[in-house]
């Protein structure tokens, strides 16, 4: 019989949803209809229908709101809340004030974080084979270290399309540099020599024309940033444009397609594209089978990601066809690397197409939103237990009334959800409005918020529960325990001595004062990147790219009659421009340096100091097997005596006759390394030089440029101040100071808002006692006193505690972003000590002040 | 004027109480449309229709005596109040005088 009964969860779940008054009738017709439809259709179908039924009860005026269990609160205890939370507000503007406006910041900058990461994390993920595109890598041993590398032998993309069926698609990428002419407008341009395959492997959409069209060997794609630099608004498609290569050699392309606007998580893009066989245009010498020769990338696309195996397990015979052309070079293993994760590991990877972000952003601005949130948690926290011994009143009427803890905790946390709510909204348009764009103008990105991301809104919310609850848990817990009777009675003492309130503001201390430091460090370091020596004086030089021998003479020699010209030199290399990287052969192991190749003149025109040894000499046959190395490959070599020693290069014997002192050749980002200098035959000068008169700079920039339009009419001119080749590393390095700055700004503010409420709060507490004191003839210095004392004891504990530990992270911090820094010194720290304390003196005297001037009569008969 | 119009459904629901007359209680009202409108109707709907048109004053309710089916359940009954039937009335009515105006030969 129990068959034909009615299906009980639902009509269980019914009666718990149902309003009672209206059960009774509802679940008897629908009992009724039961049996007959029992009769007409059957046991099965009556259920069914039964339980469509009570699903279909589920509406507005069937359900029981807000009285689901009695032991819940009603709907309308939390209207009630809502009423006393706003009055609790309106009662304390101040303290409220600060709790919201605190943690609006806190949220501001978290959003600035959780943008930041979520672009980083999606950068290259909008592909459509990103899990199925590879990027083709190979490890190999350098001075020691096990590296990956990104780039790949010439040959490899092709054998791997034949050799495979498991791999579907296969696209070379280079990239040269080359000047493009379209009627008046010509540009230096970097091209992407590629496969017609990339557009299919990479989906990035064309806004005009044809992806297909790359099979055809004279068509060139441009980006939507180029189409618009070289046509504007206008459709190019169809036009013919005219490409210069090295040496002379030029080729006209005809644009097929003009890519979107690049999504902004992107890592891998690009300029122009053109079929990857045109190398041979640009470079006919260049043996496209030859294993010494390297592509940018080569990357493949896998029918499914399994089959990786499979083709791992083939790459061994490439591995030793690879080590037999390459005997300097031998590689330990190939390796492919996904599309979807290689932005992440690309900081690992040398060379790879995939530039990435500084690994560092990822773990300090992190790090940087949670002290934040911390900062504005413990605010809350603290002014929440002191106002809550102003109500607590309200709390006993409550429990008299018959709120349980449960019932007081729940107003507490929801109070705490609902201010924090506010603080979230506020902190939204703050991020959004103003935090963010300030962000992106400061290190020039593109971190954008997108507010119809489902992802944004859970993180939100996410936060918005942990402030909610981190902040009010232990108020609410803390407060609900409080036996009404003392509470009623007035001798429960709540707040003014709570130990924990003094954990939380020295933590907060703590955190500011490492904030504080950070932020004077990073200035002090700004400076100090700025007067750091280059190793040679970049002052008044200028220099120049010429494209052959004919062109550097005939502009040298111009420059020559210049009387504001000291020195001209020519190089293949150049500091601050560019190194080759050559293989010096120890008896017992290799060893990987950076070469430049110059002329004689170099070190002197640059001021490049010796530390021993002999400059090159002009003229002399035998310093062609000549070189200067730098301090740091001596050292690292561990030369006893550098001078005279000789060493095989490329299959060369070379000797050296002078050590230079350590020198930068890029940004202070980048590591010295171990350099050699040699000279260069005048055919291969691709550089010139020129110091210039003290001053003139300018003027002779202007000769420079006029003397190029003049000889080389046709190609655009390509040089510069030398004390510009960092590019905007110094801007970049502002940046991180000002915006140290700013985070450490707001850990001041956060903190002193902080301490602020919370001495006032306990001063306006201790109002009768003050007056009391003050009729008895206590001095204004006796209750300040009374008023510092226990907070100088907090401070003392917590900058003894704070001060070590920001000198050892802020250390630490230094060494992890920059490779030469500031020597840590104690006077960030001290700094920071010393606003903190005047942070404090501030806030005392403030209230002093106040209690000095209140009417003693008034303070007795307050309550 | 607008509590006092009459939707569509609503007019049947009224109808279909007059025409039960006794018997007027949810499930038969809910079979009774059912059958009439030739499509079923869940019993939340017709919920949602009886405590509107209670709430406009034109039915009212009593609980009617113990049952012995229906898990002895007792059964809710509507009768019509009087402006529920000069609603009625007054929804036949315009109707009527509508359906005079229409002229003969557009309904061919």
């Amino acid at each position: 019989m129990s068959q034909s009964k009615i299906p009980s969860k639902f009509e269980r779940f019914f009666e718990w949803f149902c309003k009672p008054e209206l059960f009774e009738e509802l679940q008897g017709d629908l009992e009724e209809a039961f049996e007959v439809n029992k009769l007409e259709s059957g046991v099965a179908k009556a259920k069914n229908i039964y339980r469509m039924e009570v699903i279909k009860m589920i509406r507005p005026s069937v359900i029981r709101f807000g009285q689901f269990h009695s032991k819940f609160n009603h709907l309308i205890m939390f209207k009630n809340y809502y009423k006393t939370s706003i009055r609790s507000l309106m009662k304390n503007p101040l303290s409220s004030c600060i709790n919201v406006f605190g943690l609006s910041v806190a949220i501001g900058v978290c959003l600035l974080v959780y943008g930041f990461i979520e672009q980083d994390i999606n950068i290259d993920r909008f592909h459509k084979n990103k899990y199925e595109v590879y990027l083709t890598t190979f490890f190999a041993d350098r001075d020691g270290t096990v590296q990956q590398f990104g780039r790949t032998p010439t040959p490899l993309g092709r054998m791997l399309r034949e050799d495979f069926t498991h791999i579907k698609k296969v696209c070379r990428v280079e990239d040269n540099g080359v000047i493009l002419k379209y009627k008046d407008k010509v540009f230096h341009e970097r091209v992407r020599f590629t496969d017609p395959e990339f557009l299919e492997m990479f989906t990035f959409p064309l806004k005009w024309g044809l992806a297909a069209s790359l099979k055809d060997m004279n068509s060139i794609i441009f980006s939507e940033d180029m189409s618009i630099k070289y046509f504007g608004e206008e459709n190019p498609v169809g036009q013919d444009v005219l490409m210069k290569f090295a040496d002379g050699r030029s080729k006209t392309f005809t644009i097929t397609g003009v890519a979107e606007p690049f999504p902004k998580a992107h890592a891998i893009d690009f300029d122009f594209l053109i079929n990857f066989e045109n190398f041979r245009v640009s470079n006919p010498e260049y043996d496209l089978t030859s294993w010494s020769a390297y592509v940018n990338a080569t990357l493949i696309q896998v029918e499914r990601t399994s089959d990786l195996e499979i083709i791992m397990q083939g790459m061994e015979k490439y591995r030793i066809l690879q080590n037999k052309a390459e005997t300097d070079w031998a590689i330990s293993s190939f390796a492919f690397e996904q599309l979807a994760t290689l932005h992440e590991k690309s900081n690992e990877i040398r060379g790879d197409i995939s530039s990435s972000v500084e690994d560092e952003a990822r773990i300090i601005l992190p790090i940087i939103g949670m002290f934040m949130l911390l900062l504005a948690c413990f605010n809350y926290i603290n002014i929440a237990i002191v106002s809550a011994a102003k109500r607590l009143k309200e709390i006993g009427v409550r429990k008299v009334i018959g709120a349980n803890r449960r019932a007081l905790i729940i107003q507490f946390l929801a109070e705490n959800i609902f201010i924090s709510f506010f603080a979230m909204l506020f902190g939204l348009v703050l991020g959004k409005a103003l935090i963010l764009p300030w962000f992106n103008q400061l290190f020039d990105l593109d971190v954008e918020l997108r507010l119809f991301d489902p992802a944004l809104w859970i993180f939100l919310f996410s936060i918005l529960l942990f402030t909610g609850v981190a902040s009010g848990i232990y108020p609410a817990f803390y407060i609900s325990k409080f036996q009404v009777v003392r509470i009623l009675k007035g001798s429960v003492k709540f707040g003014k001595k709570n130990p924990l309130t003094k954990i939380f503001l020295g933590v907060q201390l703590i955190l500011a004062c490492i904030t504080i430091t950070n932020g004077i460090i990073f200035s002090q370091n700004s400076t100090y990147q700025a007067k750091r020596s280059w190793g040679y004086n970049p002052k008044g030089v200028l220099y120049t790219q010429v494209p052959d021998r004919p062109a550097y003479e005939q502009l040298s020699a111009l420059l020559e009659q210049d009387p504001n010209v000291l020195a001209v030199s020519g190089s293949r290399n150049h500091l601050g421009k560019g190194v080759s990287v050559s293989i010096v052969h120890l008896p017992d192991h290799q060893y990987e340096v950076w070469e430049l190749s110059v002329d004689a003149t170099y070190l002197e025109t640059m001021q490049l100091q010796l530390a021993e040894g002999r400059n090159f000499r002009e003229g002399y046959e035998s310093d062609k097997k000549a070189i200067i190395v730098n301090e740091l490959l001596v050292e690292q070599i561990g030369l006893e005596e550098p001078i005279g020693q000789v060493f095989k290069i490329d299959s060369m014997r070379y000797e050296i006759i002078g050590v230079a002192q350590d020198y930068h050749i890029f940004s202070f980002y980048n590591e010295i390394r171990p350099t050699i200098l040699r000279l260069e035959e005048a055919d291969d000068y691709r550089y010139l030089s020129m110091r210039v008169r003290d001053g003139k700079e300018k003027e002779s920039y202007e000769a420079l440029q006029s003397h190029w339009s003049n000889l080389f009419p046709e190609t655009p001119f390509q040089g510069g101040y030398q004390n510009e080749v960092f590019g905007n590393y110094f801007v970049e390095i502002g940046g991180h100071a000002k915006f140290m700055k700013a985070v450490a700004f707001i850990a001041i503010m956060l903190a002193s808002l902080g301490l602020y409420g919370l001495v006032t709060l306990n001063v306006s507490g201790r109002v009768r006692e003050f007056s009391i004191r003050k009729v008895l003839g206590a001095q204004i210095k006796n209750l300040a006193f009374s008023i510092t004392k226990q907070y100088v004891v907090l401070f003392a504990i917590a900058l003894t505690i704070g001060a070590p530990i920001s000198y050892i992270l802020i250390d630490a911090l230094l060494d992890l972003v920059y490779p030469y820094h500031i020597p840590m010194n104690y006077f960030g720290v001290l700094l920071a000590v010393i606003i903190l304390i005047t942070v404090l003196m501030a806030t005392i005297s403030t209230q002093i002040g106040k209690v000095s001037k209140s009417n003693p009569v008034e303070g007795i008969r307050v309550e | 004027m607008k509590g006092t119009n009459l939707g569509e459904f609503q007019e049947i629901v009224l109808l279909s109480i007059l025409i039960l007359d006794d018997e007027a209680y949810g499930l038969k009202i809910q079979q009774e449309l059912s059958e009439r409108l030739k499509r079923v109707l869940s019993r939340g709907a017709l919920h949602a229709a009886l405590s509107r048109l209670e709430e406009k004053g034109f039915i009212d309710s009593h609980i009617g005596g113990a049952t012995t089916e229906r898990g002895g359940r007792r059964k809710r009954f509507y009768t019509l109040t009087n402006s529920g039937k000069a609603a009625l009335r007054q929804a036949k009515e315009l109707r009527e005088e509508m359906w005079s105006q229409v002229p003969k030969l557009s309904l061919s």
